[in-house]
């Protein structure tokens, strides 16, 4: 391929097998234990994050399932240090055996962009309207690399190429409102894999694009992570996405994980009732017209009380007066299946 | 790009054109007889009536404005009625030093300002912008001639390093130019100097709390310094510019005073010497001088932004 | 990002964020401090009112005009005399108290009609819209175009001195600044259900004029009101260092600067003192403005 680095192989491991759900024998690229993440104004305390815990192999994609305000995308900000000055961090974030919370802010500068990197929501509010693409680009580049102009623009070129940006060498010199949204969200993750991260956490990062465009973007990273032997966390709210592109499905509910597995066996045997409820809530071709659309009843609880009991209790179908008073532990209930539930589906008549 | 300066340029005129009105309208409707004025209190009746023949004063006030008008448009601004000099070449002498002094002063402000809001919005509540507001909300509050004259009794009258009055103009070397100028400017822009600083602060903070493209440049691993200069700094600029061309105006206003208490002479000590000679062609040259460079001034504004914000000038393209 | 300017031709000369936008200090998100709070500044102020318009009238100050000769120039901590007397004779405390009376009311006038003309003026500028907005606002586009001091200046100068005159001149500068503050304040509020809702059921238009918008955009008027005070007491101050002002006798902070200056060498009291009444005066207004602003933005 390039000269300059891209070639697959060189960043990281080779991608083992697609979505079979045999994981990586290596260590795990990042572990995320009992993390906690408070918001403090004034009297009130939010808490956002209340003990989250995966793993994310290398080149594996791990799914972050869950509803607006369940604490996905507050994880995530929390794993590259990017939470405001109100939001208080606890428990363990480990990358590559590092850990990251607490580290000084100059260390974590070293991370970010280089180790770990971020493509986020919003492409037409994310990159900033008033400088060029390709210094954009370049930017991510020289902040860890001491590469004089002219190979910076190559490389930023040639990143343009690998995101699938068509005319990457006029496209350099322009604006970002001169571009579509699905380019935009190209540009972004070009500039993610700019200084050739380890770590890639895509938050919500199709939820902006139409539904074609999202496909598209969706098949590239992808592509991109296999090419380029990267680990994805995939953010959304889509369980179908991430049934499609995912090794591995954490479902988050209230600031927690409620359900872990690989694909294929969390879609064969949903356990959490809250996963069946979204997974109900998919409108599906195969049903009737007007079929009325099987909504999650209810509302996520409020974040900023103390949970007492299963948070999913007020909604959840399964649900009895020891849920209400008993948080269920998140652990391994079968083997690579984790969940949090008393009264799981399937499994009725065992406890 | 045309199409905004197109509208702009619209709505700008019949404010002009009310500049004109309103001017003539203030200066010779409002109570008073130049005529009796400039003539004075011995003057006999006759007399006056004859000067005001010869000013047109008898004449309907719509038709005064109508040839007022018509002189104008030709560049015409009448005639001192002390001197009988052209106003316009009277005030065409008096406006480089007026500009000279807002031009200084906008520098002054700017070059104290934008650092000063940096390093304020890189550490919000920090030391430095603590002192720095404070500092700032007394800066504001103290009127210019105020400081004018805490300047002029610091500096001229006790350490006697600077001249308190007076003027050179710079082909008579530039140091002593400045020499006449520095307090002046200082006593201008201290206030336009605190004004920019918060306006600017305040701009950047929102800029680095509520935009989604600070995060990516955090994620991309650069630092606050560099987020401010590199991304923040840029939008916010165009706040700047509205704050510079808002408060145009204000700062063209405040050299009537100044120039007054240094003896410059620019438009504002011409515009009151001749309030004190009750000379209205000039005063009516001058007041008019004063909106219209406001109306440029701000028109000049908005072709600044069109031309920086690479929306408007480039316009969105479709794939 | 900024929003390049399009509504009117000239924006405000004053534009009350003129005294700029609340300092966040103390940087944590939500915590709007401004400096002293919202009650030293109101403190403040109610002092220097107090001592301006009240104290006078029951306390022994003497006369600030009218001074024997006898008594000139005596010098601060005099018996009697706080700060001692001017060059004929005059009290500089009561001159003080005085002149800052002058000052005030001078700047209450102006601020008074400012927000009267130019608030009901610019609400029904926002209300109605069509083209008696337009035309309205043309109109102050055009008074707004002229700097405050020019303004005030020529049409001092057609006046005359005087107390009275220096109100309507300074008028000419509020009336156009609060009614811009009150299209604003009324082209957002006008958007709310219950104005809607009133003009569904038949209110007549004054009534939901008077009766609905004005008392909601007032506390964004008088706040912006409050921070013009300071921009108002300075600009009198201005015409009466000019003698286009409160002509002395009288005393006016103005007029005592621009008398002092003469003598500024050799006797800076003069000068200063008034000078530090004005400043104290205008933060005192600043800082009220801004806690006030601070907390309403903050909702």
């Amino acid at each position: 391929m390039s000269a300059n680095g891209f070639t697959a192989g060189e960043t990281g491991e080779l991608p083992a097998g697609a979505s079979t759900g045999t994981a990586a024998t290596d260590a795990p690229l990042l572990e995320v234990s009992d993390l906690r993440v408070e918001f403090r104004q004034g009297n009130q305390v939010v808490r956002a994050v209340d003990g989250l815990n995966y793993t994310v192999p290398r080149a594996r994609t791990v799914g972050l399932i869950g509803e607006s305000g369940c604490g996905k995308t507050v994880s995530s900000r929390a794993i590259m240090a990017l939470l405001p000055h109100t939001a208080h961090v606890t428990g363990s974030i480990r990358f590559e055996g590092q850990e990251l919370v607490g580290l000084s802010e100059r260390r974590m500068r070293a991370v970010r962009g280089s180790q770990i990197a971020m493509v986020f929501q919003d492409p037409a509010r994310s990159l900033n309207p008033t400088v060029r693409i390709g210094p954009q680009i370049t930017e991510a580049i020289h902040l860890h690399n001491d590469v004089p102009k002219g190979e910076a623009f190559d490389r930023a070129v040639e990143l343009m190429e690998l995101v699938r940006l068509p005319a990457a060498r006029e496209r350099f010199r322009q604006y970002p409102h001169q571009l579509s949204g699905g380019m935009r969200q190209r540009v972004m993750i070009a500039i993610a894999l700019a200084a050739q991260p380890k770590l890639l956490i895509a938050d919500e990062a199709t939820t902006a694009l139409d539904v074609t465009t999202q496909a598209q973007i969706m098949e590239l990273l992808r592509d991109l992570q296999q090419r380029l032997g990267m680990a994805l966390i995939m953010i959304s709210h889509d369980l179908g996405l991430a049934a499609t592109f995912a090794d591995e499905v954490l479902v988050m509910y209230a600031g927690r994980g409620v359900e872990r597995a690989p694909t294929q066996k969390l879609f064969e045997h949903v356990r959490m009732p809250y996963t069946r409820a979204l997974l109900d809530a998919i409108p599906r071709l195969e049903n009737p017209p007007h079929a009325p659309l099987a909504a999650v009843p209810g509302q996520p609880p409020d974040l900023a009380r103390e949970q007492v009991g299963c948070p999913f209790s007020p909604r959840c179908p399964n649900v009895t007066d020891h849920c209400r008073e008993h948080m269920p532990p998140f652990k391994e209930q079968e083997p690579g299946h984790l969940w949090a539930c008393w009264h799981p589906c399937g499994l009725e008549g065992r406890r | 790009m045309l199409r905004f300066l197109g509208r702009r340029l619209l709505v700008a005129i019949p404010v002009l054109w009310g500049v004109t009105f309103l001017t003539f309208v203030v200066i010779n409707h409002l109570p008073g007889n130049a005529a009796q004025e400039q003539l004075g209190i011995n003057a006999t009746p006759q007399e006056v009536h004859q000067l005001s023949v010869q000013l047109g004063l008898d004449k309907p006030l719509l038709t005064r404005y109508v040839n007022w008008m018509g002189d104008l448009v030709t560049g015409s601004l009448g005639h001192s009625l002390t001197s009988g000099q052209s106003v316009t070449s009277i005030l065409g002498s008096d406006l480089p030093i007026t500009f000279e002094l807002v031009a200084f002063s906008l520098i002054i402000a700017l070059v104290f300002a934008v650092p000063i809001a940096l390093m304020s919005a890189r550490k919000p509540g920090g030391v430095f912008d603590r002192v720095a507001m404070v500092l700032s909300m007394a800066g504001l509050s103290i009127a210019n001639y105020v400081l004018a004259l805490i300047l002029v009794y610091v500096f001229a009258v006790r350490l006697n390093w600077l001249p308190a009055l007076g003027w050179a103009p710079p082909d008579k070397g530039f140091g002593t130019n400045i020499k006449y100028l520095i307090m002046p400017a200082v006593s201008v822009a201290l206030s336009l100097l605190c004004f920019y600083a918060r306006q600017l602060r305040a701009d950047l903070i929102q800029q680095l709390r509520g935009e989604d493209y600070v995060t990516t440049a955090r994620a991309k691993g650069a630092g606050s310094w560099r987020v401010l200069t590199r991304h923040a700094m840029r939008n916010s600029a165009f706040g700047l510019i509205t704050a510079v061309a808002l408060n145009f105006g204000t700062l063209l206003g405040v050299t009537v005073i100044i120039e007054e208490i240094f003896g410059l002479p620019g438009i504002g000590h011409e515009l009151l010497s001749a309030i004190n000679t009750r000379d209205v062609p000039v005063i009516q040259g001058a007041v008019f001088v004063f909106g219209l460079i406001v109306v440029l001034c701000n028109l000049i504004a908005d072709l600044l932004y069109a031309a920086l914000d690479p929306r408007v000038k480039y316009g969105s393209a479709t794939n | 990002m900024a929003v390049p300017p399009t509504e009117t031709a000239v924006p405000g000369a004053f534009d009350p964020a003129m005294v700029a936008p609340a300092p966040v200090v103390g940087g944590r998100l939500g915590r709007l401090r401004t400096i002293g709070g919202i009650w030293i500044p109101a403190f403040l102020v109610l002092a220097i009112l107090f001592l301006c318009f009240l104290w006078p009238v029951i306390g022994p100050v003497p006369s600030p005009t009218g001074g024997s000769i006898l008594n000139s120039n005596l010098p601060s901590f005099s018996p009697g005399h706080l700060f001692g007397t001017d060059s004929t004779g005059n009290d500089e405390w009561s001159r003080l108290l005085y002149g800052g009376r002058a000052s005030l009311e001078v700047s209450l006038g102006v601020t008074a009609i400012g927000l009267l003309l130019g608030g009901l003026l610019g609400a029904y500028a926002g209300y109605v819209g069509g083209w008696r907005e337009g035309v309205i606002m043309r109109v102050f586009d055009v008074l707004i175009a002229f700097p405050a001091l020019v303004l005030a200046v020529a049409i001092a100068e057609r006046l005359g001195p005087g107390l009275v005159h220096t109100i309507w001149a300074l008028s000419f500068f509020s009336t156009p600044a609060l009614a811009r503050i009150a299209r604003a304040a009324t082209l957002r509020v006008r958007e709310q259900n219950y104005i809607v809702a009133a003009g569904l059921s038949g209110t007549g238009r004054t009534r939901t004029l008077l009766r609905h918008i004005m008392p909601n955009i007032l506390p964004e008027l008088i706040t912006f009101a409050l921070l013009g005070i300071g921009i108002i007491i300075v600009l009198e101050g201005a015409l009466s260092f000019l003698g286009l002002g409160i002509p002395p006798p009288a005393p006016s902070w103005g007029n005592m600067i621009a008398s002092g200056q003469n003598i500024l060498s050799a006797q800076p009291k003069f000068t200063m003192l008034p000078s530090a009444a004005l400043f104290i005066t205008v933060v005192s207004f600043n800082l009220l403005g801004e806690s006030l602003r601070a907390r309403w933005t903050a909702q």
